[in-house]
């Protein structure tokens, strides 16, 4: 029955193109008028939008600022281009018309795109960024999300160099616990800007702030949306663009111990511990760094193709991205091809945006930032003796568990392969000139495959022998999205209203077939595992489906009175599977106002050309849980053995509890903003100050441990999460004659702060990291040190106020840890709030210039008051468990007593606790992101060679850095929300050097 | 205009009708719980699952063996993972450690809620036969006492879990005595109920030997009542198995059958976990969940496997104390460690090893499978013998001590040690006599040459009150230096993991933590 429905549907939709191909009624009296499109200085304006009026009908300017349109002699046209002013002509019956369009610092007149339509940034009121394609494309980035750091206020973005790694965006703070990354809307599908997507398609990128600006995206929109729009052809002949760059990447490194240097440590601990020494190989000094990391490399080869006619325009590119990785054994390649077309005859028109992609990632195994400094210099890379031969561990000569990252590299294996198709085709049907409806179809679907092989073979001390096992996953998801809107626009007199209504639906699923054999045979011939799934044996196989719907009402009110006075309001219905019955259906509206000052009549200055105010409230719903979440299940995969033959009898039962009343988790956010330009508009202010409350956040903290639950903690409506912050972005441009020079600053503040739990808990604490009502998340909870006791004298009058010794058992040259509760001995009961993983502020500062073909821009980025947890030396430094130790360290000895190291010992001490305030350090930093050079050819150079456009570029990526901290990358990431300053490992941001050349033809 | 406004409309209707049937979804994958607990093949896979719960690795499959073989004097860590070794020698510093502690303490409540799961929903199921029902019900009664009394022994004061958890639970905390309570009422319970085997027969169509019978009913409820030196109903519940309707079992002839795959569910067996090897999952849910216990891998020395655990070499000597009737060391050494001397002792390598490892240490051998290879790994198929009726024997001894009886306890303790060809008591220590506080003291040696590293000492220790006074814990101290860090009224039960008592307003931390 669902399924006949959803069939039935489906057709439908199919129908109603089908009828809005009819549907085209004549037109009135059409006369062609041509022209050109010039600057204030005489040259011509390319891709010029040229528009009739009242319409969305239109062309562009070809390569010389030429165009040709048809249309009534009684119409306007409106003639617009990014960084000019937009112009109307009457056509009055004229059939040549030429027009000069004066330049705009300030680009009120951009178009921004907001969802199901498009507004003027003069008209804006909620907060809304624009990000200039090509600052994105200048950078070498594997996601849309790499190029984002630094451009945006309020967009914290943090990323690694791991082959294929996927950017975190966070969005005016943490605003829920599940999940901080943005809604990404490409070309109106809703999706992920994940890596299978091409960056050098993009057109522009907003990126829509507070609640009134994402309210009509509803209840995916709570972390903020990305709206990407990709290159259109237009009008003209074929262009074709061909780029080719070329970066080389340089892992930063630890400063580690050789041989020589580690014996003397690793033989004092031993001393200091009363053990017998290691038997250490003395002949051995390796590397790690050297064997492991290696320049990596990155192509990124693109070459698109556009063009169109009158009423039908294409565009097409080709893109090859490869990433070879810096760690033995990853590797990134995608090939991807877009087509976006669309076409209009009368009131009809139609198009679609479709891009194809196939990504394969070989998959970094184990963690190779770890191993390096976990393997010590005295253990060699291969060792015939042990299975599989490489170099680990060994008993008495190298006490460690460090696992061989060559090893892993060889014998665990993962390679994932995506193969996707994204598009959406549209069709629109303009009844009158003031009235249109949309409708659109998005698809998108992937080709997943996953592929595990185990080869036999050991990576780490103690191993127990593992037999050859392959497991591999097939598996495709599929997203469609229906979309109707209907859209009126007119003016009365001062009065320019915009109505719109829609409906959307939108159905996910995921279907997954996994299978794993044991046991591989070995290809005499070749040497290598027979890993298709035929081989092996103790076949495991299962698989399963998830699936989602969520279908919305939306529409929106746009008031504009005398370009002084704007106003717009949202509503938007929401009903998900994802909840129960009685909990399905969320009301999200918003709200907002805008003031423009400048255009009333009393306020006369000559100093400020624009002054705007904008304020806006707006509630978004969210329902970014797991598919069956308030449900329970009975998870029968057990079995049991009875009887001596040991059979084998199934078992059921519940495992994970759930709850039954989840509802929707709602986001208020109230935004005051404020646009300001003086000094011709050259210089011009963005303000915005925003409180976004999140009540009845989903999430699974974890409950009692005496429910027994396992397998995940229920998600419930539990906390309620307040941000508030403070944006602000100054950007100065100015031309003088040939050279012009533009620079902008964004700072960004953001106060985090938990104000429940819910669910009656007090706290939740999570690594060494604790979470508490009235505080920011994931503060840091961990015993406090207060130096080091320099003899026995000092240990002994160490004591709470009643008298008794609080470390008996410490020896000088140990931490002294503060008994915080004064019960005389120190337990986790001492822990205590030690520091926040919360930035007080971060800042952007962008700059560039250009002179005649010459041009340079850089991006720096900083961020300053976050306290971070550095991984790399709670191991190194810890002295109990053997790893390579950091190179020049000066440990607590009688002779050296004048040192913060405590005394080394391969033993159990208090020193050697990770969960105290001993490797939290301040996580500051401020880096160089980006600075490049182009050199664009003068057209004198090209005039004969039929090349249009020649352009070559020399950047960089994160080569300065100003830090104190000591790991490797103070911009790292952590996926834990909770543990978000805890460098555990993250791969870190990559020095990158790029070389590329572009020409258009 | 009319126009417009009449297609306009005729567009509405047509798209804007609701989807909002197709939001009722639900998973194709599994079956919720309101449609389970229906048939009879539900109940039985129901209480199937509590036996599963022997394979997670708070429990049996590994680290409850840290809590009560290596926190007691027969064993310890030095393992290079400090904390991990920390916990098997008092040095308590987060009481949230997942592998030291709250792993157990959340896979006890774990099996319990499976226990839970059972008593609320089976009694609702109708069954062909009736027994089959109240079969099933008492299985899951045994079970919950057998997890809720290790949790009393390790932490003492608990919340009792009677119910099938929410996620709003708040259980009350109670004392130990209650606690003890409980299980008397679930075992007293499930005796009734419970064949008296569940071995092919007669009346057992198929070999279902690992399910509780009433001989392992009443061996936990022995073992209840003596922690709580309720000695007389020790004795009662103890005779129903020595000479009572339950008197089938015998020692096996061949020591080491105990402890290997080779003789498994013998008549030594009196409950005994079942292990397998069929599957080659891990310790959580998954499709391909393991059957397996860990511990050797684990506890095997190391270049072996993890060596988390070894034995106190004090355990050597003890052995050799006293030799057999024939002038030779007592065999029980032999299955019990490894030990530098195994090979010129009895001509046994170490995994087919030479001895590589230092001269004062040693392994616990019993599960090992050296006898058919040279490593241990994830998936050890060893059942692991939690009560034998060697342990039957020598608790009926003690009890009968304890009652005054000295001179009837010799016996029992005198066929323990004549199946390893031992002389009797009487024989080789005649300085006991009918002196209660000697022949206890003999008997705790007793205890440990015949059971050392079968998860028994711990208790033990604590019954005995020898971890109740300095005096007692210095001379414990003086086999396992660990014991200096313990610390009397405090270290006897372990802390409860803090998050639970942070949370729940009904539950406070063991004083002292």
């Amino acid at each position: 029955m669902k399924t006949k429905l959803t069939h039935f549907l489906t057709k439908r939709y199919y129908l109603l193109v089908f009828f809005s191909l009819l549907l085209q009624p004549a037109f009135a009296q059409q006369i062609t008028i041509t022209g050109k499109v010039t600057s204030a200085t005489g040259e011509s304006i390319p891709f010029a939008n040229v528009l009739i009026k009242g319409t969305q009908n239109g062309t562009a300017t070809d390569f010389d600022g030429s165009f040709k349109i048809s249309a009534a002699g009684n119409q306007t046209l409106v003639f617009s281009s990014q960084g000019y002013k937009t112009a109307e002509i009457a056509i009055n019956n004229q059939t040549s018309i030429n027009v000069t369009l004066q330049e705009d610092a300030m680009k009120l007149d951009e178009i921004v795109v907001v969802g199901y339509g498009t507004q003027q940034k003069k008209d804006l009121t909620g907060a809304v960024s624009l990000v200039k394609a090509d600052e994105i494309q200048k950078r070498q980035v594997t996601t849309v999300a790499d190029g984002l750091q630094g451009l945006v206020t309020g967009v914290k973005v943090r990323g690694g160099g791991r082959p294929g790694q996927e950017a975190n965006v966070e969005i005016r703070g943490l605003k829920n616990l599940q999940n901080t990354n943005p809604l990404y809307v490409i070309d109106g599908l809703v999706t992920s800007g994940n890596r299978d997507f091409n960056p050098n398609d993009i057109e522009s990128i907003q990126v829509l702030k507070d609640a009134s600006a994402a309210a009509i995206y509803g209840s995916r929109a709570a972390n903020g949306v990305i709206i990407i729009t990709t290159k259109k052809g237009k009008k003209g002949p074929l262009k074709v663009e061909v780029s080719a760059k070329s970066s080389l990447q340089v892992m930063p490194r630890y400063d580690l111990m050789g041989t020589e240097e580690f014996a003397k440590w690793n033989n004092m601990a031993y001393d200091n511990a009363g053990l017998q020494r290691q038997n250490l190989n003395m002949a051995v000094d390796t590397d790690w760094q050297d064997a492991v990391f290696k320049t990596g490399m990155m192509q990124d080869y693109n070459a698109s193709f556009s063009g169109g006619s009158e009423n039908s325009t294409f565009f097409m590119s080709g893109n090859y991205f490869g990433n070879e990785g810096t760690v033995v054994g990853t590797d990134f390649d995608r090939i991807s091809f877009r087509v976006n077309s669309s076409g209009t005859k009368g009131i009809f028109s139609i198009g679609e945006n479709l891009a194809i992609s196939n990504a394969k990632t070989d998959e970094m195994s184990g963690n190779p930032i770890i191993d390096v400094y976990r393997m010590t210099p005295t253990i060699p890379l291969y060792d015939p003796s042990n299975p599989g031969g490489y170099g680990y561990g060994k008993q008495g000569v190298a006490d460690t568990f460090g696992t061989n990252p060559l090893a892993l590299a060889d014998f665990s294996n993962v390679i994932n392969q995506n193969f996707r198709i994204r598009g959406n085709i549209w069709s629109e049907l303009k009844f009158a000139p003031w009235l249109k409806y949309r409708f659109n179809f998005g698809y998108e679907t992937s080709f997943d495959s996953y592929k595990f092989l185990r080869k036999v073979g050991n990576w780490t001390l103690n191993q127990p022998p593992d037999p050859s096992i392959a497991n591999q996953n097939k598996a495709r998801s599929e997203t469609m999205l229906f979309e109707n809107t209907l859209t009126f626009k007119k003016e009365f007199g001062k009065h320019d209203i915009t109505v719109l209504v829609g409906q959307t639906f939108q159905k996910d699923k995921y279907d997954i077939i996994y299978g794993e054999k044991r046991n591989l045979p070995i290809n005499s011939g070749n040497g290598q595992y027979y890993e298709v799934l035929n081989q092996g044996n103790s076949p495991v196989v299962g698989g399963y489906i998830n699936e989602a719907a969520l279908a919305s009402y939306l529409g929106r009110i746009e008031y504009n009175y005398d370009n002084r006075y704007l106003f717009n309001a949202v509503l938007r219905r929401d009903g998900s599977s994802r909840f129960s019955d009685e909990n399905k259906w969320g009301n999200f509206p918003s709200v907002s106002a805008g003031w423009r000052v400048s255009n009333e009549p009393f306020f006369k200055s000559e100093f400020i050309k624009d002054l705007k105010l904008r304020a806006s409230y707006g509630e978004l719903g969210s329902g970014n849980i797991g598919n069956y979440e308030y449900k329970s299940f009975v998870n029968n995969f057990g079995q049991i053995v009875l009887g001596n033959g040991q059979t084998l009898y199934p078992s059921a039962a519940q495992v994970k509890l759930s709850n039954a009343q989840l509802r929707w988790e709602k986001l208020k956010q109230t935004n005051i903003g404020l646009d300001f330009g003086v000094l011709n508009n050259d210089l011009r202010l963005t303000a915005d100050y925003f409180i976004a409350r999140t009540e009845d956040v989903l999430f699974g903290f974890p409950i009692l441990l005496t429910t027994g639950n396992d397998g995940g903690n229920p998600i419930a409506n539990a906390a309620t999460v307040e941000n508030k912050g403070f944006e602000l972005e100054l950007a100065y441009s100015k031309k003088i004659n040939e050279f012009s020079f533009n620079a902008s600053v964004n700072f960004t503040k953001i106060n985090n702060k938990l104000v429940s739990l819910g669910n009656g808990q007090n706290e939740n604490i999570s690594g060494n990291t604790i979470t508490r009502a009235g505080m920011p998340v994931g503060m840091w909870y961990v015993l406090q040190t207060d130096g080091l006791f320099q003899n026995q004298q000092e240990i002994d009058n160490y004591k709470t106020a009643d008298g008794k010794v609080i470390m008996p058992n410490a020896v000088p040259g140990d931490i002294r840890f503060k008994d915080i509760n004064g019960d005389g001995q120190i337990s986790s009961t001492d822990k205590t709030i030690s520091g926040s993983p919360w930035p007080e502020f971060e800042m952007g500062l962008n700059a560039g210039a250009e002179y005649k073909g010459f041009d340079f821009s850089m991006n720096w980025i900083a961020s300053h008051g976050a306290t971070v947890y550095n991984g790399f030396r709670s191991v190194v430094d810890r002295f109990d468990d053997n790893s390579n130790y950091r190179a020049g360290i000066q440990p607590w000895t009688p002779e050296n007593p004048n040192t913060d190291f405590p005394r080394i010992t391969k033993g159990s001490t208090l020193n050697s606790r990770g969960d105290s305030d001993r490797f939290l350090e301040s996580g500051d930093f401020i880096r160089l992101k980006y600075v490049g050079f182009g050199y664009n050819l003068p057209e004198s150079v090209l005039k004969n060679s039929g090349i249009t456009r020649a352009r070559l570029t020399l950047s960089a990526q994160n080569i300065i850095t100003i830090t104190k901290y000591k790991g490797l990358d103070p911009e790292f990431t952590n996926g834990n929300i909770f543990e978000r300053g805890f460098d555990n490992g993250a791969f870190p941001n990559l020095k990158t050097y790029s070389l590329g050349v572009e020409f258009g033809f | 205009m009319k126009k417009i406004i009449i297609i306009t409309a005729a567009f509405l209707g047509l798209v804007f009708t609701a989807c909002e049937n197709e939001l009722d979804l639900n998973s194709p994958n599994d079956i919720t719980v309101d449609q389970y607990w229906k048939t009879e093949s539900d109940a039985q896979a129901g209480v199937n699952s509590i036996y599963a719960m022997f394979y997670k690795d708070g429990l049996w499959a590994r680290w409850i063996y840290f809590r009560l073989d290596l926190t007691s004097d027969e064993g310890y860590s030095v393992s290079p993972w400090t904390e991990l070794a920390d916990w098997t020698r008092f040095n308590y510093i987060n009481y949230n450690f997942w592998e030291g502690n709250a792993v157990t303490w959340r896979d006890t409540y774990k099996a319990i809620f499976r226990c839970n799961q059972v008593l609320a929903n089976v009694p609702n199921i109708t069954f062909q036969n009736e027994d089959d029902k109240k079969k099933i019900i008492a299985q899951a009664k045994f079970f919950r006492a057998l997890h809720y009394y290790y949790a009393a022994v390790i932490w003492e004061d608990i919340p009792l879990v009677l119910d099938p958890s929410t996620p709003q639970d708040l259980p009350q905390q109670k004392k130990v005595t209650e606690v003890w309570a409980q299980i008397e009422k679930d075992l007293n319970e499930a005796f009734e109920d419970l064949p008296s085997s569940w071995a092919k027969s007669a009346t057992n169509e198929i070999d279902q030997s690992g399910r509780p019978d009433k001989g392992a009913v009443k061996a936990f409820l022995a073992k209840t009542y003596m922690q709580q030196h309720k000695w007389a109903e020790a004795k009662t519940a103890l005779e129903y198995l020595i000479t009572g309707p339950g008197a089938r079992y015998s020692l096996v002839s061949n020591y080491r059958d105990n402890f290997t795959d080779v003789n498994e569910n013998n008549s030594e067996s009196v409950f005994e976990i079942q292990f397998g090897d069929q599957r080659k999952g891990g310790t959580g849910e998954d499709q391909n969940a393991a059957v397996s216990s860990n511990r050797c891998q684990f506890f095997a020395p190391r270049g072996i496997g993890w060596s988390d655990g070894q034995a106190r070499f004090w355990l050597v000597n003890a052995f050799k104390q006293e030799k057999n009737k024939d002038g030779n060391l007592d065999i029980r050494l032999r299955w019990t460690l490894y030990y530098p001397q195994l090979l010129a002792d009895f001509g046994d390598k170490t995994y087919n090893r030479n001895w590589e490892w230092n001269n004062d240490e040693a392994w616990f051998r019993k599960g090992s499978r050296d006898y058919y290879r040279d490593n241990e790994d994830y998936y050890s198929q060893v059942n692991y013998r939690l009560v034998r009726y060697g342990d039957i024997l020598l608790r009926y001894a003690e009890v009968l001590n304890e009652l005054g009886s000295t001179s009837q306890a010799y016996q029992y303790v005198d066929m323990v040690r004549a199946r390893v060809n031992m002389n009797t008591l009487a024989v080789a220590h005649p300085e006991i006599g009918n002196n209660h506080d000697l022949f206890l003291e003999r008997l705790k040696m007793e205890r440990v040459l015949e059971l050392c590293g079968e998860s028994v000492r711990w208790e033990d220790l604590k019954r005995w009150g020898d971890l109740d006074s300095q005096a007692a814990v210095d001379k414990i101290a003086l086999r396992d230096p660990d014991f200096k860090n313990f610390k009397v009224g405090k270290n006897h039960r372990m802390p409860i993991p803090q998050s639970d008592v942070d949370n729940n307003p009904n539950l406070e931390q063991n004083s002292g933590y």
